[in-house]
């Protein structure tokens, strides 16, 4: 077979030439029209937990670690990625990432089945906010936790569940993003310091015969434990008691003395350091 | 030709419609021995404030709650008798209401009525301050205050009043008797409105399967000035504020707009009874009627005092026929509110109390979307219920407020229609009431 080899070499000449040219000017816009991109704010991205949870306040992690490395945002504003997410961050910017003690979401109720009276069988749209419009939400407290989940839909680390007509919280999976606080309608999740064990689980306002009818674990205000607390940490106010977790040295004498076990400690006492 | 608008659906008669069961029965007065009186039964910033103390005797029609703020309307004792309690009961509300309980003497002692006279010869700028007087909210469930309905801010161009007169909700029958009972009083509240606002057309609209009240109020409206009754197809939800309008006049009220955009005012003519009794004798608003019907041994349409117990207004009618009712609703079955017990008082609004066996009030569990579409055509609104469900159930606020869901006026329209018994007006609600939150906090 008679082959030209002069059209190899036309067709070779062509396209490499073409190349060539395209490389090249490819090659000039790109220096010419470069976009300066910080390789911080990569790097920041990268460090971030990644759920986009939104609980840093801005548009996503790309939207706090554009914030982080142009100075709006604290470099431990990531409360989902915790400590070590701090600590990357701060490298990365050559800062120090301050202390910030683990956090964690604790529901503040006790309100399940059989503890928290029923004011009506509720069958209709499972969300808590439709169900706390419904008079007055169908527990007898009009402040307890309702268990319709609200919370658990927002969760984006899986840490909540719903028991036994309650929100249960898996505090190894919590990170505190705060995202469950928001949504509760009833404002009764708190993110509090991870080492705040000992809490009071009730914020029923009522005072009296409404809150012993309305639950068995309801804060009655009788301030037993205002009179037994050593350490000025605990006050009633607005018909329930509450702890100044900066005054409160966990020895739980509070709970011992409440009569209606509202105040719970979790896990026993814990070592402060 | 009979006026309409798009869309809508026609509740079964046999099996959803009800309205058979109390359509020739004649309003009955009840008078129970107690009343449990809401003081926030109307749309305001605050209920109305309190001015009487437990053990005070009180006569009927007496002011025991004053107004707070310019809509704001007091609350009158509903009987004679003396004051058992002032304090918060739960009601339909999301928090307990303020009330006043009132234990009857039955002596039914009035305090002194001052009317105007005539509606048609009265001072016309006396009207709207008589009808404050009288504590007059909208009858038909919504309880907006009537005098702020009829106080047209400054530049609104207003042509028309519209009666609504369709009750196309299920079950009820309260306007219905009483626009046959009592036609020349509807008539006469139209034309105190109309006076009062300087209107010149007064359309009373009425559905055509209530041949008889047309006709009643057909014969009271003749001649009388710029009266016209109007006769609307039979379907739901012909009596919701836009429907009405766009049937009886042709425009429509703007997305996010209220009637005073279209030119319309648009009343109830439980209201305008209600009106008409205060302008011509004075007399405040202590009772409605209030079909009581459903698994009831009599379904009835009762005059009610306002605080009456639901339990004693079905007592009234023979009690349940059932063991243990499944859901007792004040309002008809697409729109009213389940109470969750017997103690729910009934108030300016209520104008039905339903009571369903269990079988009827179980919920039917949901199935997937089949787009059929059926939603689409029947929402009176021409929004896409099927799509803005979806959004909901996502989270995606954003875009179901793209998508016009604050036009939707929750007529369940969608929801009944539905051959997947998905529960699309549930999730549009509860949308809308996040969206409203976050709009508050200002999000």
């Amino acid at each position: 077979m008679n082959i030209q080899w002069i059209h190899v070499v036309y067709a070779l000449l062509a396209l490499g030439g073409l190349g060539a040219v395209f490389g090249l000017v490819l090659d000039i816009a790109d220096k010419k029209f470069a976009v300066e991109v910080d390789e911080r704010v990569t790097r920041v991205r990268a460090a971030c937990a990644g759920a986009n949870c939104g609980a840093c306040g801005y548009p996503g992690c790309d939207g706090f670690a554009a914030a982080v490395v142009k100075g709006d945002a604290p470099v431990n504003g990531c409360t989902a990625g915790g400590a070590k997410t701090a600590a990357a961050i701060a490298e990365i910017m050559g800062v120090s990432a301050g202390s910030s003690e683990p956090r964690v979401a604790r529901l503040l109720c006790q309100g399940a089945v059989g503890i928290a009276k029923e004011r009506y069988h509720y069958d209709g749209y499972k969300s808590c906010q439709m169900a706390s419009q419904m008079v007055g939400g169908p527990k007898m407290c009009p402040y307890s936790c309702i268990g319709l989940g609200d919370c658990m839909d927002v969760c984006k680390f899986d840490a909540i569940r719903i028991e036994n007509g309650i929100a249960v919280f898996d505090e190894n999976k919590c990170v505190a993003c705060g995202m469950c606080e928001k949504t509760c309608p009833r404002h009764a999740i708190a993110v509090v310091p991870k080492d705040a064990t000992v809490l009071v689980r009730c914020q029923n306002s009522d005072i009296g015969r409404p809150a012993v009818e309305a639950c068995t674990h309801a804060c009655i205000a009788c301030k037993r434990c205002e009179k037994t607390c050593q350490y000025d940490a605990i006050h009633v106010s607005n018909g329930f008691a509450s702890i100044d977790t900066s005054k409160c040295t966990r020895c739980g004498e509070c709970a011992k003395v409440c009569p209606r076990g509202c105040i719970t400690v979790i896990g026993g006492q814990v070592e402060v350091a | 030709m009979m006026k309409s608008f798009r869309g809508g659906v026609h509740p079964l008669p046999g099996l959803h419609q009800g309205k058979p069961l109390t359509d020739s029965k004649p309003v009955k007065p009840y008078v129970s021995e107690m009343v449990c009186i809401p003081l926030n039964m109307h749309i305001a910033a605050a209920p109305s404030k309190p001015i009487v103390k437990k053990g005070d005797r009180v006569l009927m029609g007496q002011v025991i709650a004053e107004a707070v703020g310019p809509r704001g309307i007091p609350v009158h004792a509903s009987v004679s008798g003396t004051v058992k309690e002032v304090g918060n009961v739960q009601q339909l509300g999301a928090r307990t209401s303020p009330c006043i309980t009132i234990e009857n003497d039955f002596q039914d002692e009035w305090v002194e009525l001052h009317g105007l006279g005539n509606v048609e010869n009265c001072d016309a700028s006396a009207i709207i301050p008589a009808i404050q007087a009288a504590g007059i909210c909208g009858m038909g469930g919504a309880g907006f205050p009537t005098h702020a309905k009829l106080t047209l801010p400054e530049g609104a161009k207003v042509d028309t009043i519209i009666l609504n007169g369709a009750e196309c909700e299920t079950y009820l029958n309260a306007d219905h008797r009483l626009m046959l009972e009592n036609p020349v009083r509807v008539v006469d509240g139209l034309r105190a409105a109309m006076r009062a606002t300087g209107v010149e057309n007064g359309y009373i609209a009425i559905e055509d399967n209530k041949r008889d009240a047309i006709a009643a109020v057909t014969k009271a409206a003749t001649g009388r000035k710029g009266v016209h009754v109007v006769t609307l197809k039979a379907k739901y939800p012909q009596g919701a504020e836009k429907q009405i309008i766009k049937a009886v006049t042709g425009r429509e009220v703007p997305s996010g707009g209220l009637p005073m955009n279209a030119g319309c005012i648009v009343m109830n003519v439980g209201t305008a009874a209600a009106v008409a009794q205060a302008v011509i004798d004075g007399r405040p608003l202590v009772e409605r009627i209030t079909t009581v019907t459903g698994r009831v041994r009599e379904p009835s349409n009762l005059l009610l005092r306002v605080g009456t117990i639901f339990l004693d207004a079905i007592g009234a009618c023979g009690g349940y026929t059932v063991e243990e009712p499944g859901k007792i609703i004040a309002g008809g079955t697409m729109t009213g509110i389940c109470a969750p017990n017997e103690t729910i008082s009934v108030t300016k609004t209520t104008g039905g109390i339903v009571v369903l066996n269990k079988q009827e009030a179980t919920s039917m569990e949901e199935s997937p979307c089949i787009r059929c579409s059926r939603c689409v055509e029947v929402c009176p609104m021409h929004l896409n219920p099927y799509k803005l469900k979806n959004l909901c159930d996502m989270n995606d606020l954003e875009t179901a407020r793209k998508n016009n869901i604050m036009d939707c006026i929750l007529c369940s329209s969608c929801s009944y229609i539905c051959p997947s018994r998905r529960w699309i007006m549930s999730s549009i609600k509860n949308a809308r009431e996040i969206i409203a939150a976050q709009q508050k906090k200002g999000v």
